[in-house]
């Protein structure tokens, strides 16, 4: 599943995400090509971005469980201001796509294999993988294919 | 009206306090006089001065200091030489505070904390070279999941949920054009606004995308300036210098999301704002003279419009026409020109243009029988206010 970015590594000046005794295993994850996120042990509640505790029991008492991959574009946009270094002139305007997975969260991410026109909110889509670097692996969306 | 819950008790604070005096930097000025040595504490002391004058009040009468994205009211309290403050607050630099900062100086001054709060606000973020958007050091847990998609800047998290709209109802742009036409007619007639040169509808369609659909005029502007409103009891205001502009009711309501953006653009914490403002207040909503509503982007205008029940959820982009939104429309909105043209003050300078206007010294731009105007600010954490011309 997971396929080497078109980026040699040593030039990648796009922003990468700092890898805390929290999210590692989300990383972790990823680099194997599977996303997972924390779900409560005792209520089973699922939730993203990472956090301490589960923000309904309040309890420390939560694993990090593959998800489906699944969700649907909640919305998108194509940024076309310099805000980050990284981006090449070419590469824009880039989109960014705000995916609401399967399990209820929400997740920021880009879609992949897909022309712009193409994009609407609502359509389905499924997790792919791009590595960036031996530590990081950023999952990104596809339209689903099953 | 809908199955909020009730929270009568708001009408506790009901026309208790009021604002007696509001300063505001020379925003044009300063605005072509860039200067990077310009402190966020200058500029919110200039303000001050300019506020105290307008109340009528001496530096030693005021007793309580609220600041907001000035980064310690100690620095601002030694600046003005209050030394025994009997209460203060520092409120984080943004917009959805500018409210807050009301309803605590409300909340204090009317349950005996202090007698006069000075609210206080300073952003040299143009000087500063300030972007809103690209940090990517020391970030939040939420931004090291946007950061590496490029994700960044709260005009980026409004552009998604202006698309969702757009999916959802069918709104264009167009809407949009007239928030942003309309906002720099006023500030055209505002002499203290930055941009002052009308836009059309032209203009608006040819202008760069910045977070598409969203395009720059759709953005609040990057400026220096400061700003201060002065709270007392209406007791006291009465003896003062001006006719008091009472704090007639005012509420706060959330959607608190790892992600900013509410599935349904905010309808359920803004309705519960309107609720509790006209249950709570003695002006029926069509008595409103004016809405100063919080436009860090044009959609925010339109979210709070229709969460507030102006009108229907999706019937935003239709409602809005320049006749309804003008100065002598049915329902005057950003009448200084809001964040997009006059200053982006962050909502401080929409409470100022409120005041000014209840107190009918706005010329040109004076709106007609300014008794009681709106403030609102969508976002995550929401405020709303009606404020009245005392009789």
């Amino acid at each position: 599943m997971t396929t080497e970015s078109p980026t040699p590594e040593l030039s990648y000046e796009k922003p990468l995400p700092p890898v805390l005794e929290l999210t590692k295993p989300f990383w972790d994850g990823c680099r194997e090509g599977v996303l997972q996120i924390q779900f409560c042990n005792i209520c089973d509640l699922p939730w993203f971005p990472p956090a301490e505790a589960c923000p309904r029991c309040l309890q420390d008492d939560w694993e990090w469980r593959p998800i489906s991959g699944h969700g649907t574009v909640w919305s998108w946009i194509r940024m076309w201001q310099k805000y980050f270094p990284g981006w090449s002139p070419d590469e824009y305007p880039y989109t960014v796509a705000l995916i609401k997975l399967e399990e209820g969260p929400y997740m920021y991410s880009t879609l992949v294999e897909i022309e712009d026109q193409d994009v609407s909110c609502d359509l389905a889509v499924e997790v792919d993988f791009r590595r960036v670097n031996d530590e990081i692996t950023l999952p990104v969306f596809r339209p689903a294919t099953t | 009206m809908s199955n909020h819950p009730d929270r009568s008790d708001l009408r506790n604070l009901q026309d208790k306090t009021a604002i007696v005096g509001v300063g505001t930097t020379e925003f044009g000025a300063i605005y072509r006089d860039l200067d990077p040595e310009r402190s966020a504490y200058e500029l919110g002391l200039i303000a001050f001065r300019q506020a105290l004058k307008d109340a009528g009040l001496k530096r030693t009468e005021v007793d309580g200091v609220i600041v907001s994205r000035l980064p310690h009211y100690g620095r601002m309290c030694e600046m003005i030489g209050l030394r025994h403050p009997r209460f203060v607050n520092v409120l984080p630099g943004e917009g959805r505070q500018s409210g807050i900062a009301l309803q605590y100086a409300a909340l204090a001054v009317a349950n005996g904390m202090a007698d006069v709060v000075a609210c206080i606000y300073g952003n040299n973020g143009r000087s500063a070279g300030a972007k809103y958007g690209g940090e990517s050091r020391g970030i939040s847990t939420q931004a090291m999941f946007k950061a590496p998609y490029g994700m960044t800047s709260p005009g980026a998290v409004t552009s998604m949920m202006f698309r969702r709209h757009q999916y959802r109802y069918g709104t264009t742009t167009e809407p949009l054009a007239h928030l942003a036409i309309s906002n720099r007619a006023n500030a055209a007639l505002n002499p203290n606004a930055v941009m002052q040169r009308p836009i059309t509808m032209d203009d608006y369609h040819g202008a760069r995308y910045i977070a598409e659909p969203l395009c720059l005029f759709d953005y609040c502007l990057i400026n220096d300036g400061g700003v201060c409103f002065i709270v007392t009891s209406a007791e006291r205001a009465r003896d003062l210098k001006h006719t008091p502009v009472l704090i007639h009711a005012t509420s706060q309501a959330s959607d608190i999301t790892p992600v900013y953006v509410a599935d349904d653009f905010w309808h359920e914490p803004m309705s519960q704002i309107a609720d509790d403002l006209f249950a709570n207040s003695e002006a029926p909503r069509e008595d409103l003279a004016f809405a100063q509503l919080y436009d860090n982007f044009t959609p925010t205008m339109l979210f709070t419009l229709e969460g507030m029940g102006f009108c229907e959820p999706g019937e935003g982009g239709d409602w809005i026409t320049p006749e309804r939104i003008g100065l002598h429309g049915e329902l005057p909105l950003n009448t200084g020109g809001g964040h997009t043209s006059e200053s982006y003050m962050q909502g401080w300078a929409l409470h100022v243009e409120a005041v000014r206007q209840l107190r009918q010294e706005c010329g040109e731009r004076q709106v007609d029988d300014a008794q009681y105007g709106l403030y609102a600010c969508a976002a995550p954490l929401a405020t709303g206010h009606i404020l009245k011309r005392d009789n």
